[in-house]
């Protein structure tokens, strides 16, 4: 019998393996989306810290002659300092306005009657810190101690990572597109290709576990080239536990995989729509654990987390993420542990629907 | 063979990919509709924090958390660390403050006790950093100055209720400004998916060899027939921009009535016809029917993530914004960028934004030489 | 001769249709048997059933003088079937189909090897070993569908409608092949509704019709219920009425039409008609082109059992 396992497993392989289709939506649709992730991503984080902020201050003469905002500005805008904050022109209110409008600076102060005057375009976050520095400087405080704070976040906090596992956990489930291969070739009622399989000696379901196997290699090679391409080419941090790394991508690919299975065998539709059942999950999947909007995750799982827990693209993304960020596994079993009931469920889905040897039409 | 006809056979055969990609539209539009802000008044930005207060809720412990309070959002969170970190990480909460057992005794008795944080390390971060700091600073001037804690808290609340005045210039509607452009930078995505993909679609039907045979060897010469083409395609491009356009005004209302809609639209009505263009040349070059949707895929998402349909411009690398000159939906978004933060709606201003619409015009021209370039290739080989 | 299928009291009933009526038949060793009856009358329904495929309603079948259900597998072994849908992987080569399917009944490599080549001899695709079933034509994807069902040397084939859509040189080719699997000791169930195919193929033919056996026997048997002995078709010019009512009276005649220029005449004896008729159109000065004598026709017996033509 294991000669017809691996008979079947090495056709089954070849077959998977030079559909055009299939290979580019498993294979080379990630790392094109990977690229483009990267291509967007990279530079937001970046972005997202406080700059330097463009101010101008209108250079009159009570401004001249306060020390204390004149001082404080200069350090403030001081090269050298490390807790520089302004870029600063001096110039004359008219200058001033023309640089507001221009959108070179993104707020001007003026001094009136001892009092600081922000003139700004719109509200904002730098037009906030403009507000409130002025305001600290106005009240004076000029206290040289050291205040004391410490900083204990993680250094893992880079938030646009959880785009890249949500694409993991895409390519793991698209491999259900595998798995809806693998069960039509082999059932009567879903191809003829079957039929000859259903009237030739060998148990079926021997041939379909076969068939699955060679879905599952193939799968796993796919995302091995993902793993590759997204670590060592773009730099993906997938946290430092090698062996967890790819526990979960082999349960992530399972989930995919009898996801699959489990559509093809119930559902008796041509290939075509099948392969459509299995991008649709999978999208909305991938949506819901925040590949279109990372918080979206967050906030389902704040809210609602039944529905991330009943989610493989959720649980494979939420394992990545707690491979990253956390320190301990506690997590990490749980995510597996779900994908791994999800698996069951889906085998036992599949296995009652393919056992009916005999079926009313063909 | 009536062309318009068959048209519209093709398209009603797959309204599905029509509507799947409006509803992403319309959703992502939706999303979006934030409430609008008064623009006359300055409002500060807050940032969101959230405090675990291992000391007493009294005296200057009390007033430190009315401060920042005052000064931040508090998110509510499960008082559990797990939570408070995903919130962190996905920037739910910006910043935590963890004030230390005894801080309240310990500042009365001279010392200031040293604070934990976790930090989201982005802009909000920092400003929240700022505003603690703010207050320990003040704080720690008025320690010892008084035994009486009152007047301590009194004293810091004094110095710290100094205001800056604010004065606010800009007569845009930017929240309604920025939902329109949100909705039609997106908007990009969706019509370039959708052209491309029945476009290819009805192409491939017209280019089968057996067709393409008859209507070679038909009296209409290839340029004719691309010609008829175009006109039907184009018909189905109108239709869907003048959809897209409608779907605005009820999304985004009064922004979409002014000046500003109407360059949006007009924008938009460039950029469909461009669309139109590359999706004929692509129709003509591919004739494999199941390599359309891979096609589509790579081609709309890769110019609606390098030109910045989905991540807004600013927030893209150098290098990338400059790549993607070369292709038309930079100027489309440019132009909406541009268009955002336009004060006055003068021929000065919309310069760049025209400049803009005659690029996607030459690119449009481009597309249609080349269309017939290689239909002409075709029809010779 | 030993019987290799026995059916009995076959009935399969899709929710509304009978689609086979208590049908019951033998298979006799060595022989062609073809199952003949228009598209749906219950062909492939009939062949699914035999194949436990599908569940049916009542009756039993044997095979080998056994049983049949889906874990047979010893009887499965002994059966090659060739489907209507031509089944094969568009992504492997003409040698790997085949191969492919062989493989789920050979299991030795190297005489599966041997059994591959001499399936894409039998059926003439030696020059298309390395080729994908895209690059092949209707005809000789017919081939390769063949090739893959038989491959394995089955003691019992099942061939259904292999020739539809299919260029004379290709159906040649699947006919000689045919023969030659019979030859080669093979017993075999030809399904058609092609008529020409079963008289020059099989040794004893049944005919169906919405699922029930209307007749068996060998062609001439069978021809026998046509009660016509003899066709004549010949082309004439103009043709006075009262001509045609004069050869309709004649006694062995059955039946006299005229379309178009078309005189066809019926007879249900058979002894000097052609002499006969061609006589009297002398006689009369009818002109006339080109006669044709034909004998009736499977498409005859059909026509006389079930008063419908057997291709619509």
């Amino acid at each position: 019998m294991i000669d017809m396992f691996i008979h079947n497993f090495k056709y089954a392989f070849k077959t998977l393996f030079r559909n055009k289709p299939l290979i580019f939506w498993t294979y080379a649709f990630p790392l094109i989306m990977a690229t483009l992730f990267n291509l967007a991503f990279s530079d937001i984080e970046n972005k997202e810290k406080l700059d330097i902020i463009n101010i101008a201050i209108v250079d009159n003469e009570e401004f001249q002659q306060n020390i204390v905002f004149n001082k404080a500005y200069e350090s403030l805008s001081d090269e050298k300092n490390e807790d520089r904050l302004f870029e600063t022109k001096y110039v004359t209110r008219k200058e001033a306005k023309k640089l507001l409008n221009d959108g070179e600076i993104d707020g001007y102060l003026e001094l009136k009657d001892g009092k600081p005057v922000i003139t700004v375009v719109n509200n904002g976050i730098n037009q906030t810190v403009i507000k409130y520095v002025a305001e600290e400087v106005a009240q004076a405080i000029f206290n040289q101690e050291e205040v004391k704070i410490k900083d204990i976040s993680s250094s893992n906090l880079s938030y646009t990572m959880i785009e890249f596992y949500t694409l993991i956990a895409m390519t793991c489930l698209y491999g259900g597109i595998l798995g809806t291969y693998a069960i039509n070739m082999n059932l009567a009622n879903m191809s003829s290709k079957g039929k000859r399989v259903s009237v030739a000696p060998v148990p079926k379901i021997k041939v379909i576990l076969s068939s699955v196997c060679a879905s599952y290699l193939v799968q796993i090679i796919g995302l091995m080239l993902l793993f590759a391409y997204t670590g060592f080419v773009i730099k993906v941090d997938y946290g430092s536990n090698l062996l967890m790394i790819i526990v979960l991508a082999l349960v992530g690919s399972l989930a995919g995989l009898t996801l699959g299975v489990a559509v093809s065998s119930v559902f008796k539709t041509s290939q075509d729509s099948k392969t459509g059942i299995i991008i649709a999950i999978t999208m909305l999947g991938c949506f819901l654990s925040g590949m279109m909007g990372i918080t979206l995750k967050y906030y389902i799982d704040k809210s609602v987390p039944i529905i991330n827990k009943l989610n493989p693209a959720s649980m494979i993304t939420d394992g990545y993420y707690s491979l990253y960020y956390y320190e301990t596994l506690d997590r990490f079993k749980m995510n597996i542990v779900s994908l791994l009931v999800f698996s069951v469920i889906m085998i036992t889905i599949s296995v009652v629907s393919i056992k009916r040897q005999k079926y009313e039409t063909v | 063979m009536n062309i318009f006809k068959t048209v519209l056979k093709i398209l009603n055969k797959n309204k599905f990919i029509v509507i799947l990609y409006s509803v992403i539209l319309i959703s992502f539009g939706g999303i979006n509709m934030s409430s609008n802000e008064t623009v006359d008044n300055f409002v500060a930005t807050k940032p969101d924090i959230y405090i675990i207060n291992n000391d007493v809720n009294k005296g200057i412990t009390k007033n430190l958390i009315k401060y920042l309070s005052d000064n931040c959002n508090i998110v509510k969170l499960k008082d559990n660390e797990e939570a408070i970190n995903d919130a962190l990480f996905y920037r739910d909460a910006n910043y935590i403050i963890y004030i230390p057992q005894g801080f309240r005794e310990d500042f009365l008795s001279g010392k200031v006790d040293e604070i934990e944080i976790k930090s989201s390390g982005d802009y909000q971060s920092s400003f929240a950093g700022m505003i603690l700091e703010r207050y320990i600073k003040v704080a720690a001037s008025f320690q010892g100055i008084s035994d009486n804690e009152d007047d301590i808290i009194k004293g810091i609340n004094e110095t710290l209720s100094k205001k800056a005045k604010v004065n606010v210039v800009s007569k845009l509607d930017t929240s309604g400004m920025n939902r329109a452009t949100v909705y039609y930078n997106f908007a990009s995505y969706s019509i370039l998916a959708c052209l491309v993909y029945i476009i290819c679609l009805i192409l491939s039907s017209f280019k089968k060899p057996e067709i393409q045979r008859r209507t070679t060897i038909s009296s209409s010469n290839y340029k004719s027939i691309n010609r008829k083409l175009l006109a039907s395609n184009s018909m189905l491009s109108v239709i869907l921009w003048a959809v897209y356009v409608i779907v605005s005004f009820i999304l985004i209302g009064s922004t979409m009535s002014s000046k500003h809609g109407a360059i949006y639209i007009l924008n938009l009505l460039v950029f469909t016809i461009c669309a139109t263009t590359i999706a004929f040349f692509i129709g003509n070059l591919v004739n494999n029917k199941e390599a359309i949707s891979g096609i589509v895929n790579v081609i709309a998402l890769g110019s609606s993530f390098l030109c910045g349909a989905f991540v807004p411009m600013e927030y893209l690398p150098e290098g990338v914004l400059k790549a993607a000159h070369v292709l038309p939906s930079y100027y489309f978004i440019k132009s909406n960028e541009i268009v955002k933060t336009m004060e006055a709606v003068d021929s000065d201003a919309l310069k760049p934004v025209f400049e803009n619409m005659g690029i996607l015009l030459i690119f449009s021209l481009l597309f249609v030489v080349l269309t017939n370039v290689v239909s002409r290739k075709k029809a010779c080989s | 001769m030993e019987n290799i299928i026995e059916i009995s009291n076959l009935t399969k009933i899709y929710s509304e249709l009978k689609a086979v009526d208590d049908l019951s038949f033998n298979v006799k060793e060595g022989e062609i048997l073809g199952l003949l009856g228009p598209n749906g009358s219950g062909k492939s329904t009939t062949m699914n059933c035999l194949l436990s495929l599908i569940k049916y309603n009542e009756g039993t079948i044997k095979i080998f003088g056994k049983k049949m259900s889906p874990d047979s597998y010893d009887i499965k072994a002994k059966i090659g079937v060739v489907f209507q849908d031509v089944a094969v992987f568009e992504e492997l080569s003409v040698y790997d189909n085949i191969d492919y399917f062989c493989g789920l009944y050979i299991k030795d490599k190297k005489t599966r090897a041997e059994y591959v080549e001499d399936a894409i001899k039998l059926v003439g695709l030696e020059d298309y070993k390395k080729f994908y079933p895209k690059k092949l034509s209707g005809g000789l994807l017919r081939r390769l569908n063949i090739a893959c069902g038989i491959a394995h040397k089955p003691k019992l084939i099942l061939l259904d409608e292999p020739t539809v859509a299919v260029d004379p040189q290709s159906r040649n080719n699947i006919l000689d092949g045919i023969k030659k699997l019979r030859d080669e000791g093979a017993t075999i169930i030809y399904t058609t509704h092609y008529m020409e195919e079963v008289e020059i193929l099989c040794d004893r033919v049944i005919i169906i019709d919405k699922g029930k056996l209307l007749a068996s026997g060998t062609t001439d048997e069978l021809k026998k219920l046509a009660r016509i002995e003899e066709k004549i078709t010949i082309e004439v010019g103009k043709v006075d009425e009262k001509y045609i009512d004069i050869i309709k009276s004649w006694d062995s005649v059955e039946k006299v039409s005229l379309n178009a220029n078309l005189l066809v005449i019926t007879y249900s004896e058979g002894k000097n008609n052609l002499g006969n008729i061609m006589d009297y159109l002398n006689k009369e000065k009818i002109k006339y082109n080109k006669v044709y004598s034909e004998r009736p026709t499977l498409n005859d017996v059909f026509l006389e059992l079930t008063g419908k033509e057997l291709r619509d």
